[in-house]
């Protein structure tokens, strides 16, 4: 080790970045650009399902019914329709995801509580659109039934209290109005964040492919200062992101941050420092820079993607798969970030995954160091 | 040759690669202060050679002795002792003339006095004083060619590995860039260097022709020339690309060159075989004149060993 080799490389580095100007722009913006694509991309909030709804009843329970049900911004009511051929016509014409059918005995059946004789109809090949409009109508219905039942119970002279024997309040904690983005961002930032290992895995294979790596083998620098010196200059971009990230996720998306940054920055200068020896890793086995990209996006990217419990809870996963996710630097740091946004939890919890990311990132290195070798072929 | 221990000292060392041997046991002594020159042709095994000997190539069989030190083992002793310049363009575009040299001179451990002295003294060295504050990538191919040496001198190494330095730059680049190497080798730098170019083979001490990974001569330039078999004919014929068929295949023929549009013939025998040259040019009607014999260059050399060993 020679700190002179490692701030000359460093330095250098550094140099690159900054005059290169498309490298400047994948270091600083990329992570935001991906982090504002992938959060709208991925939580689409659907409104206005349009519906068709034909009522064999036409009585004032089923007007209050459709009343009900087409009085949100949730559901709209595109038309209400005299035959079973018209709903079929216009969901193959793509104008409905869903149809409502009120049954002709809707109010007889509903009274003498035998249950609630409605039909719905969705369009399989949109199931996300269609099962919103089943529940959302399922949820007007219940409502619509409660009003009735209430109603009729005190028509009859009895104490509404007595007779609800049970209480079932759901209450969720940290994200309390379910908005998907609140619980997907702080995940989608632990992936945004290991961006700049794509870089450090690009910039071994650019030298590579400019030649300029041959010049450097021929000097006394070592391997560790080489691949230190060249890993630097990412974790102080990466760390700048690490403060950016944070503010456009409060001031644009809204979500609350509760824990502490100072611990939230410790540890995700651990997490850059394990996910960047990851990229180093890419960068010492592939030749160019495309199959370095390529790479990338197989060990890093993908994996963060399916495997680090962002999308898919790892609890779920086969047993192979839990123990990848446990050697990706982006599982634990995903638990860190969430943690820090929303319980706010601090270092009691948070620290066997900052000890698991410490060790992660000096097996990279050590891995990078070992294979890498001062030699071209 | 005398008691002084050879800079480098190679004993069959060879390097294979996937499907060829791209150096095939390579015997050289090459003594201080000496300027070698590797010539062959493309794929002879020049480059791999150089990187061999840089430490950037793993030695697949014999060894080798570079500054005094045994290049398989100690890999990292010899590099602080050499400067090595890689064919292609190897520096950082992006960093300025003063930033490079910074860099290699840090890399090669220079103090900071050490460093301003040598920096500036190799920029004026290299007549890129007033350029240093440019951008390599905006320097032209020459000055990019002046600026990589500079960065292989920083460290004053005793032993200089040139991998065809002035590929690709006009000539007069090349003469400054010689007169640099010149004045390098006056004062005791031994220099290694590989060239396409027979008139830069000339200007070296000892020269060392590889041939599909094998050295097949080794001598000093006027011999190789001395030694050449054959003699040399130049003539100016009225058609030379009809002359050129015509001869070609003529008995004791040895090469053809053109040369604007007089042809240089390599014979065995000007004696013998001048009439009948003069004949056949006859028999098609082909005028010629400016009939003379000239001394042979290092390139009719070259050509004329390359064609004894492919025969």
């Amino acid at each position: 080790m020679s700190f002179r080799h490692l701030r000359a490389v460093t330095r250098k580095e550094i140099f690159h970045i900054l005059r290169d100007r498309m490298t400047l722009v994948l270091v600083l913006f990329t992570p935001t650009i991906l982090l504002f694509i992938m959060a709208y991309a991925i939580t689409v909030d659907i409104r206005q399902v349009p519906i068709a709804i034909l009522d064999y009843e036409r009585s004032a329970i089923s007007r209050s019914l459709i009343q009900q049900i087409t009085a949100g911004d949730d559901l709209e009511l595109f038309s209400q329709v005299d035959s079973f051929d018209e709903i079929e016509h216009l969901l193959i014409q793509g104008e409905i995801k869903a149809a409502l059918i009120i049954d002709p005995n809707f109010s007889s059946d509903l009274f003498s509580l035998r249950g609630l004789p409605i039909q719905i109809i969705i369009d399989g090949t949109e199931p996300q659109s269609g099962a919103y409009a089943v529940d959302h109508i399922a949820l007007r219905a219940e409502e619509l039934i409660n009003i009735q039942l209430t109603r009729q119970i005190q028509a009859l002279g009895l104490d509404l209290d007595s007779i609800q024997p049970i209480d079932l309040r759901i209450r969720t904690w940290f994200n309390p109005s379910l908005k998907p983005r609140v619980d997907l961002v702080p995940g989608l930032i632990s992936m945004v964040l290991g961006l700049p290992a794509l870089s450090v895995a690009l910039t071994l294979s650019h030298e590579r492919e400019h030649g300029t790596l041959e010049q450097l083998l021929a000097t006394p620098i070592s391997r560790v200062d080489l691949l230190f010196g060249k890993m630097i200059p990412y974790i102080f971009f990466g760390l700048l992101n690490v403060i950016l990230i944070p503010l456009v996720a409060i001031a644009w998306f809204r979500i609350p941050f509760n824990g502490n940054f100072l611990l939230y920055f410790a540890l995700s200068t651990i997490f850059l420092f394990a996910i960047l020896g990851l990229g180093t890793i890419v960068g010492v086995f592939m030749r160019t820079q495309a199959a370095a990209l390529a790479l990338s996006f197989l060990v890093i990217f993908f994996p963060g993607f399916f495997l680090t419990g962002i999308f898919f809870p790892i609890a779920s996963m086969p047993e192979i798969a839990r123990l990848e996710a446990l050697a990706l630097p982006g599982t634990h740091y995903a638990i860190i970030t969430r943690g820090v946004f929303l319980p706010g939890v601090g270092l009691d919890i948070l620290w066997p995954y900052g000890v698991m990311l410490l060790g992660l990132g000096m097996a990279f290195i050590a891995i990078a160091a070992l294979f890498f070798r001062k030699k071209l072929a | 040759m005398n008691s002084i221990s050879p800079i480098i000292l190679t004993q069959g060392l060879s390097r294979d690669f996937k499907s060829n041997r791209a150096v095939d046991r390579l015997d050289i002594s090459i003594q201080p202060g000496e300027l070698f020159g590797i010539v062959g042709p493309d794929g002879a095994g020049k480059t791999t050679t150089l990187r061999l000997l840089a430490g950037l190539l793993d030695i697949s069989d014999g060894s080798a002795q570079v500054v005094g030190f045994n290049l398989k083992k100690n890999p990292e002793s010899v590099k602080p002792k050499v400067g090595y310049m890689a064919q292609e363009f190897s520096l950082y575009a992006e960093l300025s003339v003063l930033e490079n040299l910074t860099f290699f001179a840090e890399l090669y451990d220079l103090d900071k006095n050490q460093m301003r002295e040598r920096r500036d003294s190799l920029l004026e060295f290299a007549g890129l004083t007033e350029f240093k504050q440019r951008r390599a990538d905006k320097l032209s191919g020459g000055m990019q060619k002046k600026l990589s040496l500079a960065c292989t001198l920083i460290h004053n190494p005793p032993l200089l590995l040139l991998d065809e330095p002035t590929t690709g730059v006009d000539p007069i680049s090349r003469r400054e860039f010689w007169n640099i190497l010149t004045d390098l080798h006056l004062h005791g730098t031994t220099i290694l260097i590989s060239t396409p170019y027979m008139d830069e083979a000339d200007r070296c001490t000892r020269v060392g022709l590889m041939y599909q990974g094998r050295l097949v001569e080794c001598a000093p330039p006027h011999e190789i020339r001395a030694n050449l078999k054959g003699e040399l004919v130049e003539i100016t014929p009225s058609d030379w690309k009809q002359a050129l068929q015509l001869l070609e295949d003529l008995p004791g023929i040895i090469a053809i060159q053109t040369y604007g549009e007089s042809l240089h013939i390599l014979v065995n025998s000007v004696d013998e075989q001048l009439p009948e040259i003069k004949n056949v040019l006859h028999k098609h009607d082909i005028k010629y004149q400016n009939v003379r014999q000239t001394s042979a260059r290092m390139e009719e050399a070259f050509i004329s060993l390359i064609r004894q060993i492919e025969a």
